[in-house]
């Protein structure tokens, strides 16, 4: 995904050369920065990624939508503050595009959150896969697999919820949710391992 | 919990993430784990193929991506936009009081009258300077210029009359 390169990070360390971690996205990163217009390739790479996040946080389509939309308005005019960083294993303040975008996101779900509170909505469980218009012919047990995965993973504790979204359905490395969640990828590692086993558990009382 | 019992969750954890990690590139482990490795729990196993196969990823409308997109776009034209003419400038203050400076309202010396050096408007003055000679020029043409119109001429009557009795 990337490469590590020695480059200068930061104007404090402008006399010590550091390891840094090359983004994928550092390209486009770049040209976004030159000509605002070429955020539209980041904004395409991400737009899913961060909606489908806002969604099974928020679990509603609307609420998604708002949260999505100020996170990449924000990440726009703000893109002049991104620094490329070191690894989240590298040390405090390392961050990658991705994980940057990840936490405005993690910031304008939690402004949708405090918002949602004063205008509740449907739990998630309630919402989503039986409702896919795409889905009518589809096969109904996979179906009822879906929704009891959806189940399980909903009825997680708030934190074990979000790094099991984000492995799975973003497809983070462990090193990446450490840096959006702001923990250790040992404490990662172990969110994510306890989840599995409750989800294990769920499953086992249905039945499988 | 005791060390042990830590450790012994820290392994299994780490033995999960790299199922994982096989198993969302699209390649999990089919070998069995060798002598002495720490077998991956077959429920956890269950669980994570389960996520993996059945978590969908979302996609919104595609009337909400372009809309967002037209924001976005947007909001890049106004970060796009040069800066206004004379915005390229430095503000220079022009000495005295500066008004950004802190208020002391124990220091008697701030309340004696300050010498300020006369500022120099020079595009101001330029800009006066050419209205006055401009308005000059005007009444002296307009003198020399009596308008046609009865009321101008009803007043230069008037004024010849006056100058005559007088």
């Amino acid at each position: 995904m990337a490469r590590p390169a020695l480059r200068k990070t930061g104007a404090a360390e402008r006399t010590a050369p550091r390891i840094a971690h090359l983004d994928r996205d550092r390209a486009l990163v770049e040209a976004a920065r030159r000509d605002p217009a070429r955020f539209d390739a980041l904004y395409r790479r991400y737009l899913a990624q961060v909606y489908s996040f806002a969604y099974y946080e928020l679990g509603d389509h609307h609420a998604a939508e708002d949260a999505t939309e100020r996170t990449f308005l924000s990440a726009l005019a703000n893109l002049h503050r991104f620094e490329e960083r070191a690894r989240p294993a590298d040390g405090e303040g390392a961050s990658t595009f991705r994980v940057w975008l990840f936490r405005i996101a993690r910031n304008a779900i939690a402004m949708q959150r405090r918002a949602e509170r004063r205008r509740p909505t449907a739990p998630l469980e309630a919402a989503g896969i039986v409702a896919d218009p795409l889905d009518v012919e589809g096969d109904a047990v996979r179906r009822d697999e879906g929704a009891a995965a959806w189940r399980a993973v909903g009825r997680l504790p708030s934190d074990r919820r979000r790094a099991v979204i984000l492995r799975f359905v973003d497809e983070m490395t462990t090193a990446e949710i450490a840096g959006v969640m702001g923990r250790s990828e040992g404490a990662i590692r172990v969110l994510i391992h306890r989840a599995l086993r409750a989800v294990a558990r769920e499953l086992r009382g249905r039945g499988r | 919990m005791t060390f042990l019992g830590r450790d012994a969750i820290e392994v299994d954890a780490l033995v999960t993430d790299r199922y994982l990690e096989s198993l969302l590139a699209g390649h999990a482990p089919a070998t069995p784990p060798g002598r002495g490795a720490v077998a991956l729990d077959e429920d956890v196993r269950i669980a994570a193929d389960r996520l993996g196969r059945d978590l969908p990823r979302f996609h919104p409308s595609f009337r909400f991506e372009e809309r967002l997109a037209l924001r976005l776009a947007e909001l890049a034209a106004t970060l796009r936009l040069p800066a206004a003419a004379g915005a390229e400038g430095v503000v220079v203050p022009l000495g005295g009081v500066d008004p950004s400076a802190p208020f002391d309202p124990f220091l008697d010396d701030q309340a004696a009258p300050v010498t300020l050096p006369r500022p120099l408007l020079i595009g101001g003055a330029i800009t006066s300077a050419a209205l006055s000679i401009a308005g000059v020029a005007w009444v002296a043409w307009r003198r020399s210029h009596p308008g046609a119109t009865p009321m101008a001429r009803a007043v230069r009557a008037l004024n010849a009359a006056r100058t005559r009795f007088d």
